[in-house]
């Protein structure tokens, strides 16, 4: 025993690091190969026999874990963005121009006390977060991002995703009332009053584009968008858009409709109970549901993934086989070339570059040029990449306009905000809704094609 | 309202996105300073409350900070005497907390205050109403004032500030720009002239400062004789604040007169 403790002693920080984590991956190495060879043929055949379920179950885990990102990238926008607007500065210490900031309130919340009052009701306290969060990934299971890139492609996706969008108001209920605190459930309440009003102009205003476009489903309503931008549903649902965006800024309780949140008034409202992670994922969600629905309503309104203009298909056609022995040496080759390339102008033009400074700005140019390159050529290759550009360009635009009317508008009164939704979003929704239909008949009967 | 529903957001979110690519107001202070003059303290002024009571608490901390000393507390007692300081120097204490609950907003009796009456500003308004309100005709309002008043106090200065919409500075230095407007009661102006007077000239302060920089002793009591009043100030305020117990300090500039009248911007207080 003294052995191993004096040669251990003996070890480097290197030596020690290495010393546990090498032969921990030289085990799970073994450990999973062997798995693999045992039961690998009766996993992948449970896989293919099942292979729905394993895409559900793939999609619902790829958006958990692409919303992270995305929320923090809201997050550090909407610092950024609404800084910017107070003529400040923002965040700029933490990480190259403040990028990391958006993680510093993640880490805070991930360290705080996990907090139960006394008498709230333990169960329902500790899912409420759960089901608001949920139901943000669910219903964003059915949203197109690309061509093929999707969780589910349900013919009744719009109806889909309002319905468990809906849910979250269930969430919001349950973490008022379980947290035993009567200004916790009565901000419950108000959310819920807010988002259930909200979303009948919300589903209605829809009513008259289902109609147009003769399907739920949001692939083919993408689909029927594609084109020159003048086929969106933008330009033939005016008044829908209007409505539509409104009502999705109090759904998602965002400025100036932020009742359920205002947290410079009545504390969170029905998260005033709640700490560390939990509230986090209400803080959370809020920041994927404004993601969410910036992204429905691209898909809806404004053409999804298709380009604002009927780019001419161009397929490279690259064929690594076709080059032979040439490949090796281009992959060889091109980087030291183009860094020497690169690196020259700067060692030429400035006396003062040493060499190895003026090599280290040319490799990392040659990395900028190339990292463009390949963007470049894969959004030309595939469909997907090109589909995945345009419906994250224009829902991160709607996101830009979320941050900026919070960076504009003060929040409105309880009874404006329900006044407004049942006075005139509901009436211009129903309006929008006979329009539709009545141009819609009318067409047909000038057409003469029976109804 | 306007007549278009929806056109106040429009401009709203238009302002903010023209804010969005304006140039920043932060200073990133510890790596880049604001570019200011080196001897740049602020604006030295005193001010007034919405009463038109002063707002210095004579707390002494811009006196103790000014590096040149040229501020320093004081004023005239009701007997028409001047003081370098307000009040016996045993009360700055209380005198400080009481001024900490005024500020909180409740009113509080304050023998040294007592003094300054407030202005009558009922006959200004006949005037302001007679001109008009109009700014144009500021030299007409302020030689009214000053025949109404017998000089330009600060709270009417103000008054007309607010009635004709011009600016104080503006007023204020229409006001400085003619001779025959004042700022301080004839009587005041007096007591501060015979002051002058009665202070021995800077050349005697030069030769006195040369010569205990020469390392001589004392040659100064032709000097101290020469300057009562200002040895008695002097020892006045060694005994208040007990710091530099010295003869007469060289050059002390004019006191705040503004202490009686109610702020008289800085720049008195340092003419000297």
């Amino acid at each position: 025993m003294t052995a191993i403790s004096r040669t251990w002693d003996q070890l480097t920080l290197p030596g020690k690091f290495l010393a546990v984590v090498v032969p921990l991956l030289l085990f799970l190495t073994a450990g999973g190969v062997i798995t693999i060879l045992l039961f690998g043929g009766i996993v992948w055949q449970a896989i293919l026999d099942h292979l729905e379920i394993v895409r559900l179950l793939v999609a619902a885990l790829a958006l958990v874990l692409i919303f992270i990102p995305f929320a923090f990238v809201i997050i550090y926008m909407e610092l950024k963005v609404i800084a910017r607007m107070n003529l400040r500065i923002g965040p700029d210490r933490v990480g190259p121009w403040g990028t990391l900031m958006s993680l510093v309130p993640g880490l805070k919340v991930l360290t705080k006390e996990d907090f139960i009052p006394t008498r709230a009701d333990p169960l329902v306290f500790t899912w409420a977060p759960v089901v608001v969060f949920a139901t943000s990934v669910m219903s964003a299971l059915v949203l197109p991002f690309a061509p093929g890139l999707y969780g589910q492609d349900l013919n009744i996706g719009l109806l889909y995703f309002f319905a468990v969008g809906g849910m979250a108001v269930v969430g919001l209920l349950m973490g008022g009332w379980a947290s035993f605190n009567k200004y916790s459930l009565l901000g419950g309440l108000r959310s819920a009053a807010q988002i259930v009003s909200y979303e009948i102009p919300l589903t209605l205003s829809v009513v008259g584009l289902i109609i147009l476009a003769g399907t739920m489903s949001l692939n083919q309503i993408v689909e029927q968008q594609s084109g020159w931008f003048t086929s969106w549903y933008v330009f033939r649902q005016p008044l829908a858009f209007v409505i539509f965006f409104i009502a999705a800024t109090a759904e998602a309780n965002r400025t100036p409709f932020d009742l359920t949140e205002a947290d410079s008034e009545i504390v969170a409202g029905f998260a005033t109970e709640y700490s560390g992670m939990r509230f986090g994922f209400f803080f959370f969600a809020e920041y994927v549901n404004v993601f969410i629905v910036s992204a429905l309503t691209t898909v809806l309104f404004l053409g999804g993934w298709n380009a604002p203009i009927d780019l001419p298909h161009v397929a490279i056609a690259l064929d690594p086989g076709a080059y032979g022995l040439g490949l090796l040496f281009f992959v060889l080759l091109v980087p030291v070339i183009g860094t020497l390339v690169l690196a020259a102008p700067v060692y030429l033009l400035r006396s003062q570059t040493r060499w190895w400074v003026a090599l280290i700005i040319g490799f990392v140019l040659f990395n900028v040029v190339a990292a463009g390159l390949t963007f470049l050529w894969a959004y030309v290759s595939f469909d997907f990449v090109a589909g995945l550009v345009w419906l994250l360009g224009k829902a991160f635009a709607l996101v830009f306009v979320f941050v900026w009317m919070r960076g504009t508008l003060p929040r409105v009164r309880i009874d404006q905000l329900m006044g407004f939704a049942w006075k005139w979003l509901l009436p211009a929704a129903l309006l929008n809704l006979f329009v539709t239909a009545a141009a819609v008949i009318a067409v047909d009967a000038l057409k003469g094609t029976p109804l | 309202m306007s007549l278009v529903p929806g056109l106040g957001i429009v401009r709203g979110m238009s302002l903010t996105l023209r804010r969005f690519f304006e140039p920043k107001a932060t200073v990133h202070y510890p790596e880049v300073k604001a570019d200011v003059a080196a001897k740049f303290r602020g604006r030295l002024q005193l001010l007034l409350d919405e009463h038109g009571a002063l707002k210095c608490e004579t707390c002494f901390q811009c006196a103790q900070a000014c590096p040149i000393e040229c501020i320093d507390m004081g004023g005239m007692d009701t007997k028409g005497r001047f003081h370098v300081h307000w009040g016996p120097p045993e009360t700055y204490g209380e005198r400080r907390e009481e001024s900490a609950i005024r500020r909180s907003g409740r009113t509080v009796p304050d023998p040294a205050f007592a003094s300054f009456s407030p202005e009558d500003l009922s006959p200004l308004e006949d005037i302001l109403d007679r001109c008009d309100h109009d700014p144009k005709r500021l030299l007409e309002i302020l030689e009214a004032t000053q025949a109404a008043y017998g000089f330009l106090p600060v709270a009417a200065i103000k008054t007309i500030s607010q009635g004709t919409g011009a600016w104080y500075a503006m007023i204020y230095g229409t006001a400085t720009y003619f001779g025959h407007l004042r700022f301080e009661s004839p009587q005041a102006e007096a007591q501060v002239r015979a002051m002058a007077e009665r202070r021995p000239s800077e050349a005697s302060y030069l030769d006195r400062l040369g010569a205990s920089l020469a390392g001589q002793s004392v040659a100064g009591e032709s000097a101290g004789a020469s300057a009562p009043g200002a040895a008695a100030a002097g020892s006045s305020r060694a005994r208040a604040t007990g710091a530099r117990p010295t003869g007469p300090r060289p050059t002390r500039a004019a006191p705040a007169r503004g202490a009686r009248k109610g702020g008289t911007p800085g720049s008195r207080a340092s003419e000297s």
